[in-house]
C-alpha cells in the first residue's frame, strides 16, 4: 500500500511542487532578488581598495570580439574590437573626457604632445621612455613606422582608410631617433584636428616580433592577416603574445569571450589592480539581463525602459550609470528623393519640422532620462544653444509664411513658386505635406520616439508615414544616391539611431558626415558654405572654426536632430570602482578595483 | 530496403537543392544588401564596392548561385562576414552543442513522457490523469521564452540553485562538466516536448489497449506488466518515433529561443546573430544544416517505423 500509494502520489506531488514554483516565479516577475552582499553605494571611486579579483563585464548584444590585429579590415572595425586591441596595443594617444569635450593629453599616452611646425605641415612626436614590449624590448619609433608602413602599403585593405586622409596626407615618415619621429604632411592642418582624428590611429606594433627579417610590408601584412583570421588561436599564437599594453590575453574563446590578465612588463603609469578581466559576449539583451539579475556579471547593462526601476538594482548592490557616447543622433533626410527631395530642400520646412520635435520630452519620457537632446552636428555639450527648441507655434508660423494652408486638417501648398513667401521650387499647388520615415525596428524606445514625432507632425497637419525595418535593411537602404537611382526612391527619411546615429572621432568634425559627397552623407546634403567651414576645421588653426561650423550646420538642419541615447545604461557592482565610462567607448580596466565589502576582500 | 533508402536519399538531395535555391534567392532579394550592415555607416563607397566585388554581389543572381553551388559541392560553405571564421568551422563548433542540448532535452522528455503517458492511459479518468492532462496543456500552451524566464526567476534569482547562463565551454565535454548550468536550458526545452509526447503516448497506449492482440495476450494469462511492455508499449512507440523525426525543425526553432535566453553558444544563437547581422553565408549554412536534419529526421522516422513495425518492414 505504502509504496504503491507513494508511486501514485509521486507525480502529483512533484507536479504540485513544480506548479507552486512556477506560480512563485510568475508572481515574482517584477520582484527583486536577494539583497545580501549589497554594499552602500559610494560612487565610482573611493573605498578601501583590495588588490586582485576578477571583474566580468558584459558586452553588448552581438558584440563578439573577433579581431585582434590592430589594423582592422572590412567588417572588423567595431568598437568592442578596438577596445580590446587598445588594451594590448595602445595607440600613441588616447582621448579622454574633459568637461563637455575630450582631451588628447592623457597620462596614458605613449607619446608627449605632438609639436607642429612649418605652418602646421610638420609634426614631430617624441615617445615617452619606459614603455616596453612584454618581452622586455623597448617601444621605439621604428614600431610606429612599422604600423605606418603597413597601412601605407595596404591602405585598401585597412577598413579605416578614407581617400585623402591617412596615409595619403602624410608625405614622409622620418625616424629621427629611437624615441622621436617626424611626419611631413601634404598641406597645413589644424593641429587639434590632426591630433584628434589622425594621430589617434597611430599605434606602435612590435616590429622585432612581427617583422624580424625586415620583409616587404605587403608580404608582412598578408602574413599578419592570415594569423588574424585564426580566431581559435588568438590566445595561443606567439605572435599576439608580444604586447605593449597593460593587459595580455589569457583566453579568447571562439564564441568571443575574452579573458585578460595583467602584463607584468607594462611600463605605463596605469598598472592593473585586478587579477583578471573577463569580457563576456551576450547575444541578446534579455539573456544578459537575466544573468545580471542573478549576479553573473559585475558590469553589465539594462534596457532604458528598466531605468525607471533602477532602485531594484540598487537593492541588489549595483549602481546605474548611463554611458554617454561621443555621438549625435538624427533622422537622415534624402534630398535627392524624386518627390520628397523638393520639400526637404526647403530650409524653412526643415526648421519647421525641427521645431515640432520635442526632444526634451522624448528624452525624459521615452528614454527615461538616458538620452540627451541633439542640438546640431556636434555632441550636445559642444553647442552653446539649441537653435530650434520645440515650438509648434513657430513651426506653424514658418509654414504659413511660406504658403502652406490647412485643408481638412492637412497642410497643402497654396502658394507654389520660389519667392520668399512661396512653398519653394518644384512644389506644386495643392501638394500635401506628406513624408515617409524608414526607421529601424527592434527597439521599443525607437518605436515610441518615431511615434511621438509622427503624432506631433500630425497635429501640425503634416502626414508622416512610418515604415519599420530591421537595422540592416535601413542601413542598406539609406545610402548616398542620385535621384535617378532606384535606391533613391526607396526612402525619404531614415533613422538608425537606437544606439546613436554617429560616433565621432576625437574632434567632432564633419568631413565624413556633412561635407558634399562625404561617404557618410547619406542624405546627399550639399552646402558650399558648410563645405568651406568643414575645410576650415580640418586645415585652419583658428580656434573658432569648430564653433562656426557647428552653429551654421545646426541652423541649416541638414538632418532632423533627435535625442541622443546613451551608448548603454550601465549597471555596475557597487564594490567595483574606478570605472570612468569613456565617451569614445574605449575601456580602461586597469583603473578598476574592488573595495572591501563587509570587512572581506573579494 | 536499399532501393528504398536510395530513393529517399535522392528525394532528400532534391529537397535540399530547392531549399538552398529558395533561401539564396530570398536572402539576396532583401533590400540594401549586406555591405552597409557589415561595414557600418562609416564605410566609404569604395569600401562598399570592394566588398560587393569580393563577395560577388556585383554579378547576376544566377551567376552568384552557381558560384555558391560550386563551392558547396567542394564542401566550402564560405566564411562568416562577421565572426572571423569559416562557416564550416562555426557549424562544426555549434552543431554538437545544439545536438547536446536537443539530445538531453529529448532524452529527458522521452524518459518522462513515456511513463507519464502510460500512467495517464492506465489511470484514465482518474485524478492523476486529469491533473497530468491539465499540466500538459499548461506546459504546451506556455511560450518557451516565458517558461524560461519563470524558471530563471525561480531557480536562479530566487532560490539560486542553478545559474541563469548556460555553460560557455568550447567543447561538449566542457559543457557537460558544467552540468548545473545545463539544467535550466534543458528543462525549458524539454517541458513542451514532454507535454506533447505524453499526450501522444497516452492516446497511443489507449488505442493499443483496445486491440485484439492485447485481449489475446491477457487471455493467455500474461501479466499486466508483460502485456504493457511487450505488446502495448512497442506499438504505442511507433507514433512517438514519427513525432520525434518530425519534431526536429520545430525543436530547432525552440532551441533558437532557449539558446538566446540562456546565452547558449549553439546553432540557434548562431542563426539568430547571423540574421541580425546580415551574415548571409552563415544563414545559408545553418539553413542547409537544418534542412539536412529535417530530411534525416523523416528518414530516421521511416527506418524506425520499419524496425518497430514488422508489417511495414515486410512491405518495404
Amino acid at each position: 500500500m505504502g509504496p504503491r500509494s507513494t508511486r501514485r502520489r509521486g507525480p502529483v506531488h512533484a507536479l504540485l511542487g513544480a506548479l507552486a514554483a512556477l506560480l512563485l516565479g510568475a508572481a515574482t516577475l517584477t520582484g527583486c532578488g536577494p539583497e545580501d552582499g549589497a554594499v552602500t553605494s559610494l560612487g565610482t571611486t573611493g573605498g578601501t581598495r583590495v588588490e586582485g579579483g576578477t571583474a566580468t563585464m558584459a558586452l553588448p548584444p552581438a558584440a563578439t570580439p573577433n579581431w585582434i590585429f590592430p589594423i582592422g579590415t572590412a567588417g572588423y572595425l567595431a568598437s568592442y574590437n578596438n577596445a580590446v586591441q587598445d588594451l594590448l596595443y595602445p595607440p600613441l594617444y588616447t582621448a579622454e573626457k574633459e568637461g563637455a569635450g575630450l582631451t588628447m593629453d592623457s597620462p596614458r599616452n605613449l607619446a608627449e604632445q605632438p609639436r607642429y611646425s612649418d605652418r602646421n605641415t610638420t609634426v614631430t612626436i617624441a615617445l615617452k621612455k619606459g614603455y616596453r614590449w612584454s618581452d622586455g624590448t623597448p617601444v621605439t619609433s621604428r614600431d610606429v613606422e612599422f604600423w605606418y608602413d603597413l597601412i601605407k602599403h595596404d591602405k585598401e585593405e585597412w577598413a579605416g582608410y578614407s581617400p585623402g586622409l591617412l596615409p595619403d596626407n602624410v608625405k614622409k615618415f622620418e625616424v629621427l631617433d629611437d624615441h622621436t619621429f617626424r611626419l611631413r604632411l601634404d598641406r597645413p592642418y589644424n593641429p587639434a584636428w590632426f591630433t584628434g582624428n589622425q594621430l589617434q590611429d597611430f599605434t606602435p606594433l612590435p616590429k622585432h616580433a612581427w617583422n624580424p627579417h625586415d620583409e616587404n610590408p605587403k608580404k608582412v601584412f598578408a602574413r599578419l592577416l592570415e594569423h588574424a583570421g585564426k580566431l581559435s588561436e588568438f590566445a595561443t599564437d606567439p605572435l599576439w603574445k608580444t604586447v605593449s599594453g597593460p593587459w595580455r590575453i589569457e583566453k579568447w574563446t571562439t564564441s568571443g569571450q575574452v579573458s585578460l590578465i595583467p602584463n607584468k612588463q607594462y611600463g605605463g603609469p596605469d598598472t592593473p589592480h585586478l587579477d583578471r578581466v573577463v569580457l563576456k559576449p551576450f547575444t541578446t539583451a534579455d539573456s544578459e539581463f537575466n544573468v545580471l539579475r542573478a549576479g553573473g556579471v559585475d558590469y553589465g547593462y539594462i534596457p532604458p525602459s528598466v531605468t525607471a526601476r533602477s532602485a531594484s538594482f540598487e537593492k541588489l548592490g549595483y549602481r546605474v550609470d548611463p554611458w554617454e557616447g561621443w555621438a549625435i543622433t538624427y533622422i537622415v533626410l534624402n534630398f535627392n528623393h524624386p518627390t520628397a527631395g523638393p520639400l526637404l530642400r526647403q530650409t524653412y520646412l526643415r526648421r519647421a519640422l525641427q521645431h515640432l520635435i520635442d526632444q526634451r520630452a522624448i528624452s525624459d519620457v521615452v528614454w527615461h532620462g538616458s538620452a540627451e537632446p541633439t542640438r546640431g552636428p556636434v555632441p550636445a555639450g559642444q553647442l552653446d544653444r539649441d537653435p530650434f527648441p520645440y515650438d509648434p507655434k513657430k513651426a506653424e508660423a514658418l509654414l504659413t509664411a511660406h504658403g502652406w494652408q490647412r485643408t481638412d486638417g492637412r497642410l497643402r501648398c497654396a502658394r507654389p513658386g520660389t519667392g520668399p513667401d512661396r512653398c519653394g521650387k518644384d512644389i506644386t499647388a495643392g501638394q500635401p505635406l506628406r513624408l515617409e520615415l524608414l526607421s529601424q525596428s527592434g527597439s521599443t524606445e525607437t518605436s515610441n520616439t518615431v511615434q511621438e514625432i509622427k503624432s506631433a507632425l500630425e497635429k501640425a497637419g503634416i502626414t508622416l508615414d512610418i515604415r519599420q525595418q530591421p537595422l540592416n535593411t535601413v542601413l542598406g537602404t539609406t545610402v548616398p544616391c542620385k535621384t535617378t537611382e532606384p535606391v533613391c526612391s526607396a526612402w525619404q527619411l531614415g533613422f538608425f539611431g537606437t544606439q546613436g546615429s554617429w560616433y565621432f572621432p576625437t574632434v567632432a568634425s564633419g568631413e565624413s558626415l556633412f561635407a558634399t559627397g562625404a561617404p557618410s552623407n547619406m542624405g546627399n546634403w550639399s552646402d558650399p558654405k558648410a563645405d568651406e567651414l568643414i575645410r576650415k576645421t580640418e586645415y585652419s588653426d583658428d580656434p573658432s572654426a569648430m564653433r562656426d561650423y557647428a552653429r551654421y550646420t545646426a541652423d541649416q538642419v541638414p538632418v532632423l536632430w533627435t535625442p541622443n541615447p546613451a551608448y548603454q545604461v550601465s549597471v555596475i557592482r557597487n564594490d567595483l570602482r574606478g570605472i570612468d565610462q569613456n565617451p569614445t567607448l574605449s575601456l580602461a580596466p586597469q583603473d578598476w578595483y574592488f573595495v572591501k565589502k563587509g570587512g572581506t576582500g573579494r | 530496403m536499399i532501393r528504398f533508402l536510395a530513393k529517399r536519399l535522392a528525394q532528400a538531395a532534391v529537397v535540399l537543392l530547392l531549399v538552398s535555391v529558395i533561401v539564396f534567392v530570398l536572402l539576396h532579394l532583401l533590400p540594401g544588401g549586406p555591405a552597409r550592415a557589415i561595414l557600418g555607416v562609416k564605410a566609404t563607397p569604395e569600401a562598399v564596392a570592394h566588398f560587393n566585388h569580393q563577395q560577388g554581389y556585383d554579378r547576376s543572381l544566377p551567376q552568384q548561385y552557381v558560384m555558391y553551388l560550386g563551392r558547396l559541392l567542394t564542401g566550402d560553405l564560405g566564411a562568416s562576414y562577421k565572426l572571423n571564421q569559416s562557416v564550416t568551422s562555426l557549424l562544426g563548433e555549434r552543431l554538437p552543442k545544439s545536438a547536446l542540448l536537443a539530445g538531453l532535452s529529448i532524452a529527458l522528455a522521452a524518459a518522462l513522457a513515456v511513463p507519464l503517458g502510460v500512467l495517464q492511459a492506465v489511470r484514465r479518468g482518474g485524478a492523476a490523469d486529469h491533473l497530468l492532462t491539465g499540466a500538459a496543456f499548461l506546459a504546451y500552451a506556455t511560450p518557451v521564452f516565458f517558461l524560461g524566464l519563470v524558471l530563471i526567476l525561480v531557480f536562479s534569482q530566487q532560490l539560486q540553485i542553478f545559474p541563469a547562463e548556460a555553460p560557455q565551454a568550447d567543447t561538449v565535454g566542457g559543457l557537460l562538466a558544467d552540468a548545473p548550468a545545463l539544467v535550466l536550458p534543458v528543462v525549458t526545452t524539454a517541458l513542451g516536448i514532454i507535454a506533447a509526447f505524453s499526450r501522444y503516448m497516452r492516446s497511443a497506449v489507449l488505442d493499443n489497449l483496445e486491440e485484439d492482440y492485447v485481449r489475446t495476450a491477457r487471455a493467455k494469462g500474461q501479466s499486466n506488466a508483460r502485456v504493457m511492455a511487450r505488446h502495448v508499449l512497442r506499438n504505442a512507440l511507433i507514433p512517438l518515433a514519427t513525432l520525434l523525426g518530425l519534431y526536429l525543425p520545430t525543436l530547432f526553432s525552440g532551441l533558437l529561443v532557449v539558446e538566446s535566453m540562456f546565452n547558449y553558444p549553439g546553432m540557434g544563437l548562431l542563426f539568430w546573430n547571423a540574421a541580425q547581422g546580415s551574415d548571409f553565408p552563415v544563414l545559408l549554412g545553418v539553413t542547409l544544416v537544418v534542412g539536412v536534419a529535417t530530411v534525416l529526421g523523416s528518414l530516421i522516422t521511416d527506418i524506425a517505423y520499419a524496425v518497430l513495425d514488422p508489417r511495414i518492414r515486410s512491405v518495404s
